[in-house]
């Protein structure tokens, strides 16, 4: 690992813009308010949070299929942000994705080989049985083999897809691979089955992952880093065994108890201490100020009318909490860049 | 109510200008000069002169079209190349003929179509299902106009149950306007409720299959209550989207069938401003046809929008 | 088992096979009538045995002969022969409109489907403005414009007709573009070409097809209409619509005239919209994939009766609300194939028992099962399942229904398509309310108002008049509930009901289920394929894996000391297991699908403890705990050294 970043993103948003009545643009919905990200070549970096957070449009946005708002990403010496959704070839070229949803992810019309090769046609020049006899190389990196080259993904189970999706994504050997969901859509006894292939796949071919996922625990097994997003916000990011082990977020803090153990006497001692803990106020409405006041037992006066901005944390990483505001800033406010 | 009406009637403006825009600028591509038509090749060239001037066929398009427009706009659709009649009083004289065929047949296209299409789709595969289901097939190969011949020949014909032709204005008698209307009007709906039956069911047939209708039964809400209340709402929201083109096929087959039993309607009206080009004529025509369809729009638009809540403007 | 429910197997029904058997006579048919049709119109000249010009005025309106099969019409020409050179013109007719209507209709339709904007909104308003005028009067326009005859009136109907091929190609596009899989293909960097011709067009193919078949029935109706209007074929050409213009003037002379072009319209038309059904159902077909009945059969009637079992049932426990008892249920026809094999277990009142397994495992199934609630195809076969005395499974349809909501309800996984999307959340419970206890309006809203405050939703008047798209996901899960607790159940069974929702909204429900449990005290039957979920929520858990149950025990125990290696295999495999890194300790193989499981013990294709025994059926044993493995003692010994 060298200390220059493969993706770096500062400050991004990420802006939908709804449709009115005639056509016309509508109001705007920023799903991503001003993040910032660094994903070093080889590291892996899980990107946690719930339902509207904002995580699979940093996904997108990286990928190339939603345009940046505002801000940069920088992927080596290129401006990603500044090409839109038009990537270049050689760009291309390094950032591949496995997505969540493995029975629509693959084209129902096409074969294995045709699926697996798909890339190297668009982006080289090999011949027919040269690809062909890469798609074998690659199947047997998915522990899949040559007899499954002409079949149609029905014939699949949900996990064997994901392996097919993972194959195509190695093809043209990228630098980043943007896992969106990658196990969430499988039975539990085989989602260890592709977790533990792509830490395998990722250990010999040096590839740097962006982990998308709502499951911390999950994420905590195979990735370097986690940054936890909530409404639009990065609220805490550090080092994979701190964020897990010691949360600096309240939010952060907040979803790893509600991730039910699987030891039945703990449970009842954390619902008993959850019953007793005093009830948070009804929701203050407030727009200005940090997105988790609303639910944060620690809220403070300061919360509702400032964003904070992250501060360092001990053991890596940073919270935008001012519970740490005895410690250094090392970022500004996000979302502060622009009126939100 | 009244935002969903004036939410739907806005987005209505947009098809009417481009409908009026349409409507004018083909009839203006005739290939023949009015005026030579009119005229024939008798009249000298100041009769023609002084006839272009007349009919402001001077004017550039763009300024013919808006003063038609403006025109149109106030009622007055101009007048017939041909017999000096206001288009106007021409159209909205037939117009109660058609209208009465298309609001009759409509009627009975839905009643039937939605009938046969619950009882389909509430056993699917039995005979019930089957017998609808050929019918339907069948219905949507038979042509109108000759069903309506096959009618005429075996109610008015032979059994003289109903005139064979004609057409009684309502106001004159509503017993022989029903009786007037019946054949022509069951010949004309029979393929529009084959259309609906076939899209009652399929819809249905989905809706029964979805979630909320097992939680409504393991409520242990009755099979009657689940089936008309909470299933033929929502099955009933994508019918009564394609209902208004159904109408509109309507409308179109009318013209048709009005030939069948010598009605007088708007039927014969076009087929004569065709044969003669008579462009205010078909002007008239289209733009008052598109009315009435967007009115039918309208209706199914608020229906719609009364059904799913999720169509209402927020 | 259950001797009384021999009763219940139904004969074999053989409607699959008369389907499919109907397809195929309907498709040699339709394909037969088309050919025929083909044959007639290009070996017109040999097989017409007249001229279909050649007048005869003496022989005028004369009804079938010998010599005139069909008879004549009004001038003397042969009916037959003009049938048959009427099939050249609606050959031509269809071909020649049908062509013109997908090469306008087709190129456009996808580049403004892929394109978008304002190319998109301008094409789109003016197809909108096209069809909102009467298709006939749009035709009428055009051969205004263009003058009548049968290739005129034809590019009017090819016109007419574009505006369906282009919306249908547009859909086409705009759907497929939202699929993950052209997504991927844009990460991959195809280029739009690639992507719209190599991704996208293939999937245009089946609907254009069967859009063909409909716009060729449709044109032939609307040829035959205009025809018969005078616009289209003019006389003296043959065309069936011109020879039921002529057939109409003379309807009292000779109404026989109109019978055979009526009838080569419908008979024409009829094959092609049955081909088109054809084909569009095949098309739906080849894409399913269900259970395999012909690989069912090794492994189903060798269902062994739990060990015990018969000999000496599960004694019941105190205060059981419901009893399952050898419970079976297959799929299909016939003897079908099984999804739930010998299943048997109770609840008590109070309790939450929890239903825990994999996709395939019959989990949502059972829950279903108990309520009658199956998806079509699916039945009940064996067992009894008896819920305050009564066993369901012979109860007539009234009765059932008045057990369902009163006795036993029910919470869906997906909250938001459980809800009826076109009332008020507080209508769908006041309904429940007034329909199965008889309270009035007025009492039945004070008490939904009630209830949605008892789970926990602040400002309860103003929810309970709003639609569920309006509500998130908890707060629609939460309205579910308070619905099935309306008429005070005593079992709520729960499938997933935290599946879909966010994890911190997932432990706020699972609060509420019991805190409702402590106040209402129904027995809670908890599905799931979360056994941290389970652990959780549930006093005891069944765990079930391909159709049967594979071990059952109290929560704690369950935990501590997991008997079944499949139970062991899936505890590890969670993800919050383990602190260490991968490889993560898996189960290798996938979940076999019904129709294909093992014919011994069902895990046994998976299972690292497998030996020659285990290709025998195995028994549930035990007595506090049940398990399904033969060697679960051995193994508990080996683990515990």
């Amino acid at each position: 690992m060298t200390d220059r970043p493969l993706l770096e993103i500062n400050d991004l948003w990420v802006t939908y813009w709804g449709r009115s009545l005639l056509g016309l643009s509508g109001r705007p919905f920023h799903a991503v308010k001003g993040a910032n990200l660094s994903i070093r070549p080889g590291e892996t970096l899980g990107l946690v949070g719930e339902s509207g957070s904002g995580k699979s449009s940093i996904a997108n946005t990286v990928l190339g299929l939603v345009p940046a708002a505002g801000g940069s990403m920088r992927f080596g010496d290129e401006d990603l942000a500044g090409m839109g959704t038009r990537y270049p070839s050689n760009v291309r070229k390094q950032i591949q994705a496995v997505f969540q949803d493995p029975y629509s992810s693959l084209n129902p019309s096409m074969t294995v080989e045709e699926i697996v090769t798909e890339p190297l046609r668009v982006h080289t020049t090999m011949g027919r049985s040269e690809r062909r006899q890469r798609a074998v190389e690659l199947l047997e990196l998915v522990s899949l083999s040559r007899e499954h080259l002409e079949r149609h993904p029905h014939q699949f189970s949900g996990g064997q897809r994901q392996r097919i999706a993972i194959a195509s994504a190695l093809a043209l050997q990228p630098r980043l691979i943007v896992l969106d969901e990658p196990v969430s859509a499988l039975d539990v006894s085989t989602q260890n089955q592709i977790i533990n292939l792509l830490y395998e796949r990722r250990d010999a071919l040096g590839i740097a992952y962006l982990l998308i996922a709502h499951d911390l625990a999950l994420v905590h097994h195979i990735s370097d880093r986690i940054a936890v997003m909530y409404l639009g916000h990065i609220v805490e990011e550090g080092p994979s065994d701190r964020v897990y082990r010691r949360p600096a977020h309240p939010y952060t803090k907040a979803l790893l108890d509600a991730v039910p153990l699987l030891d039945p006497q703990a449970q009842r001692a954390r619902r008993a201490a959850r019953k007793a803990a005093p009830a948070i106020d009804a929701p203050r409405v407030s727009t200005t100020g940090c997105p988790y006041q609303n639910r944060c037992p620690h809220v403070m006066p300061r919360c509702q009318t400032e964003m904070p901005p992250a501060y360092a944390v001990d053991g890596g990483g940073t919270a935008s909490c001012f519970l740490h505001a005895d410690r250094p800033a090392v970022l500004p406010a996000s979302g502060t860049g622009k009126a939100a | 109510m009244f935002r969903l009406i004036a939410h739907r009637l806005l987005a209505l403006v947009p098809l009417l200008l481009i409908v009026s825009v349409l409507t004018f600028s083909f009839t203006s591509l005739l290939p023949s000069d009015p005026v030579d038509l009119i005229l024939g090749d008798t009249g000298t060239q100041e009769q023609h002169e002084m006839l272009r001037e007349r009919l402001g066929l001077n004017e550039p398009v763009v300024v013919r079209y808006f003063q038609w427009l403006g025109r149109a706009a106030q009622g007055d659709l101009g007048t017939s190349f041909f017999n000096s009649v206001s288009v106007t009083s021409a159209v909205m004289q037939r117009l109660p003929v058609t209208l009465s065929l298309t609001f009759v047949s409509a009627l009975i296209a839905i009643i039937v179509g939605v009938a046969a299409g619950i009882a389909a789709a509430l056993r699917p595969r039995s005979w019930v299902d089957r017998f609808a289901t050929l019918g339907a097939t069948i219905g949507q190969a038979i042509p109108n106009f000759w069903f309506g011949l096959i009618l005429v020949a075996v109610f008015a014909v032979s059994l003289r149950w109903f005139p064979a032709t004609g057409f009684t204005p309502i106001s004159t008698s509503p017993w022989e306007w029903l009786r007037s209307v019946t054949l022509p009007s069951i010949a004309l709906g029979l393929s529009s409720s084959a259309a609906i039956a076939r899209q009652v069911r399929s819809a249905m047939v989905g809706v029964l299959q979805q979630d909320y209708i097992r939680a409504a039964r393991a409520q242990g809400l009755s099979t009657r209550r689940v089936i008309f209340r909470h299933a033929l709402t929502n099955a009933m929201i994508p019918v009564v989207a394609v209902l208004s083109f159904q109408i509109t096929v309507l409308l179109g087959g009318a013209l048709i069938v009005e030939q069948v039993f010598a009605i007088n309607g708007l039927g014969t009206l076009a087929i004569t401003a065709v044969r003669q080009q008579d462009i205010p004529m078909l002007q008239g025509l289209v733009l008052v046809m598109v009315a009435l369809v967007v009115v039918v729009q309208l209706a199914t638009d608020v229906i719609y929008g009364l059904l799913n809540p999720k169509a209402r403007p927020s | 088992m259950n001797p009384s429910s021999a009763s219940h197997i139904r004969p074999v029904p053989r409607r699959f096979r008369w389907r499919l058997n109907a397809t195929s006579v309907i498709t040699v048919t339709t394909v037969s009538v088309l050919v025929l049709l083909a044959l007639l119109a290009i070996f017109a000249d040999w097989l017409a045995p007249y001229n279909p010009l050649q007048q005869n005025l003496i022989k005028a309106l004369q009804g079938p002969s010998a010599q005139h099969w069909l008879g004549t019409d009004d001038l003397g020409r042969d009916v037959l022969s003009r049938l048959i050179y009427g099939c050249r013109i609606a050959i031509i007719a269809a071909a020649e409109a049908t062509a013109i209507a997908i090469i306008l209709g087709v190129p456009l339709g996808l580049f403004i489907g892929y394109k978008g904007g304002w190319w998109d909104w301008v094409v789109m308003r003016m197809v909108e403005a096209i069809v909102s005028i009467p298709g006939i009067m749009v035709a009428i326009v055009i051969i205004a414009l263009l003058g009548p005859g049968l290739h005129r009136a034809m590019i009017a109907l090819g016109i007419l007709f574009s505006t369906s091929f282009l919306r249908l190609a547009r859909g086409v596009v705009l759907a497929e573009r939202e699929e993950v899989y052209v997504r991927s293909a844009r990460v991959v960097g195809a280029p739009d070409s690639r992507i719209l011709l190599r991704h996208i067009l293939p999937n245009i193919a089946p609907p254009l097809i069967v859009q063909v078949t409909l716009t060729v029935g449709a044109v032939l109706l609307a040829e035959a209409g205009l025809s018969f209007i005078g616009l289209g074929v003019q006389p003296p050409n043959a065309s069936w619509g011109t020879m039921l213009n002529t057939a109409a003037a003379y309807m009292d002379l000779n109404w026989f005239l109109a019978i055979p072009p009526g009838l080569a319209i419908i008979v024409t038309v009829l094959s092609v919209n049955l081909l088109g059904d054809v084909i569009r159902d095949s098309i739906g077909r080849g894409i399913a994939v269900g259970p395999r009945s012909e690989t069912a059969t090794a492994s189903t009637d060798t269902d062994v009766p739990a060990a015990g079992a018969a000999a000496n049932p599960l004694p019941p426990r105190e205060d059981e609300v419901l009893r399952v008892e050898g419970l079976r249920v297959v799929v299909g026809e016939g003897a079908g194939v099984p999804v739930i094999t010998d299943l048997s277990f109770g609840i008590s009142r109070g309790e939450t028992m929890g239903l825990v397994g994999e996709s395939g495992s019959g989990k949502t199934m059972t829950g279903l099962a108990i309520l009658g609630l199956m998806s079509a195809g699916l039945r009940t076969t064996q067992g009894s399942i008896v819920l305050n005395g009564k066993d369901l499974r012979t109860l007539s349809r009234r009765q059932i229904e008045q057990v369902r909501g009163n006795e036993v309800a029910m919470v869906f996984q997906d909250p938001t398509t459980s809800l009826n999307p076109a009332f008020t959340v507080g209508s769908q419970i006041a309904e429940v309310l007034r329909t199965r206890q008889g309270l009035s309006q007025k009492q039945a809203w004070a008490r939904v108002v009630e209830l949605i405050d008892r789970v926990g939703i602040p400002r309860p008047e103003e929810r309970a008049r709003a639609y569920p798209h309006e509500l998130s996901g908890g707060m629609a899960q939460r309205i579910a509930i308070a619905r099935a607790l309306s008429c005070n159940p005593s079992l709520l069974i729960a499938d997933e009901p935290t599946t879909a929702l966010d994890v911190t909204v997932q432990q706020e429900i699972l609060d509420l289920f019991r805190d409702l449990q402590d106040e209402f005290g129904m027995a809670i039957l908890f599905v799931t394929h979360d056994l941290a979920v389970a652990a959780d929520i549930c006093d005891r858990i069944s765990v079930m894996y391909a159709g049967e149950m594979v071990e059952t025990a109290e929560v704690g125990a369950l935990f501590a000391s997991p008997r079944h290696p499949y139970t062991r295999g899936l505890l590890s495999a969670m993800p919050h297991a383990s602190d260490r890194n991968p490889p993560l300790p898996t189960i290798r193989g996938n979940v076999p699908r019904p129709g294909s499981w093992p014919t011994g013990c069902r895990f046994s294709n998976r299972c690292d403890f497998r030996i020659a025994a285990c290709e025998a059926r195995v028994p549930l044993t035990g007595t506090d705990r049940l398990v399904r493995c033969i060697r679960a003692d051995e193994l508990q010994l080996e683990r515990a050294s």
